[in-house]
């Protein structure tokens, strides 16, 4: 049982190795699906919305981690 | 007919980021090897290898049953939440802000853990080594698998991205036996970087794909999100660098 709990939790480490990255990832995904599928933007506005939400959440992560290592 | 285009990116993505998983998991086998016994190593190892085995052999049938946009989104979504943490931690790593790994190190540690453990059984199998490296081949193993299925079921590229796959494997496994020792000479930090643009490039690509989005440009398009994606991810290590921190890896 043990290394059944050890490999889901390593599974879960794959996926969401930082909770706040992740819950980004998944916001702007989420974001752009809804104004796409609901046809509020056109879909190439809807991709780009993607692309450049997960860009913005790479940068933000690893600025906010960056700044927390300075604070310490 | 395969594209290049299209499959390029897939096998060197298969390619590379097999790579960095093997040798991780080599170090730990090699360490259950050398202080448990080999009988224990293999056997953990062919165990793993097994499970991985039939996980592929029951997944195949049942990716190819689901719809192609709904595969494309939960693949691509899965595949931006992968890519963007190995990218993030490979920028961190690269900045000097999170240690790089080291195989040395690893090994040190997994050695230390096996020699405070009891003596291994000279008759029969020793579990503790067995479990060590199922475990190591499990693990890691998952992220191969994942990786492949990924890059490779949107656009019917499983064969060549496992072909890829293998290929690192094969790779570790003569470099390792000749040298037998950890191949802590693999830059693993620059290969993970590599990989992390790559799997955020076709993350982006196949969760718009999967939304119904025509990317202009077709497969190319992943070529532009990955050199994109490469830009950003240096400067981002370029803005966060520690000035006494190590780069590269």
């Amino acid at each position: 049982m043990n290394i059944l709990r050890e490999v889901g939790g390593e599974l879960l480490k794959m996926f969401v190795a930082d909770g706040w990255l992740a819950a980004g990832v998944v916001a702007v995904v989420s974001v752009a699906g809804l104004l796409t599928r609901l046809g509020k933007v056109p879909p190439l506005i809807g991709g780009t919305i993607l692309f450049l939400g997960c860009i913005a959440v790479l940068v933000i992560s690893v600025a906010f981690a960056g700044r927390q290592h300075r604070a310490r | 007919m395969i594209s290049f285009t299209t499959a390029a990116p897939a096998v060197s993505a298969a390619f590379v980021a097999s790579l960095v998983e093997v040798v991780e998991a080599f170090t730990i086998v090699l360490a259950a090897g050398t202080l448990r016994g080999w009988r224990a190593a293999i056997a953990g190892t062919a165990a793993g290898l097994a499970v991985l085995a039939s996980i592929v052999v029951a997944l195949g049938p049942l990716l190819e049953r689901v719809p192609l946009h709904p595969l494309q989104l939960v693949i691509g979504v899965l595949l931006l939440l992968f890519g963007m943490g190995w990218l993030r931690k490979a920028v961190l790593r690269a900045a000097g802000i999170v240690p790089l790994h080291d195989e040395n190190a690893a090994f040190v540690v997994e050695t230390a853990a096996l020699s405070d453990a009891t003596t291994p059984h000279r008759s029969g199998y020793d579990w503790l080594g067995i479990v060590m490296a199922f475990k190591a081949v499990l693990l890691e193993g998952f992220e191969v698998v994942f990786i492949v299925i990924a890059v490779g079921a949107g656009r019917g590229l499983l064969l060549p991205a496992s072909l890829g796959a293998l290929t690192a494997c094969v790779v570790v496994l003569a470099i390792g036996a000749i040298v037998h020792r950890p191949l802590a000479r693999v830059p693993e930090n620059t290969l993970k970087f590599a990989v992390g643009v790559i799997l955020c490039a076709f993350g982006v690509f196949w969760t718009g794909e999967g939304l119904g989005i025509a990317w202009p440009g077709a497969d190319l398009t992943i070529f532009f999100f990955g050199a994109v994606f490469l830009v950003v991810a240096l400067g981002a290590v370029a803005a966060v660098r520690q000035p006494t921190g190590a780069a590269g890896g």
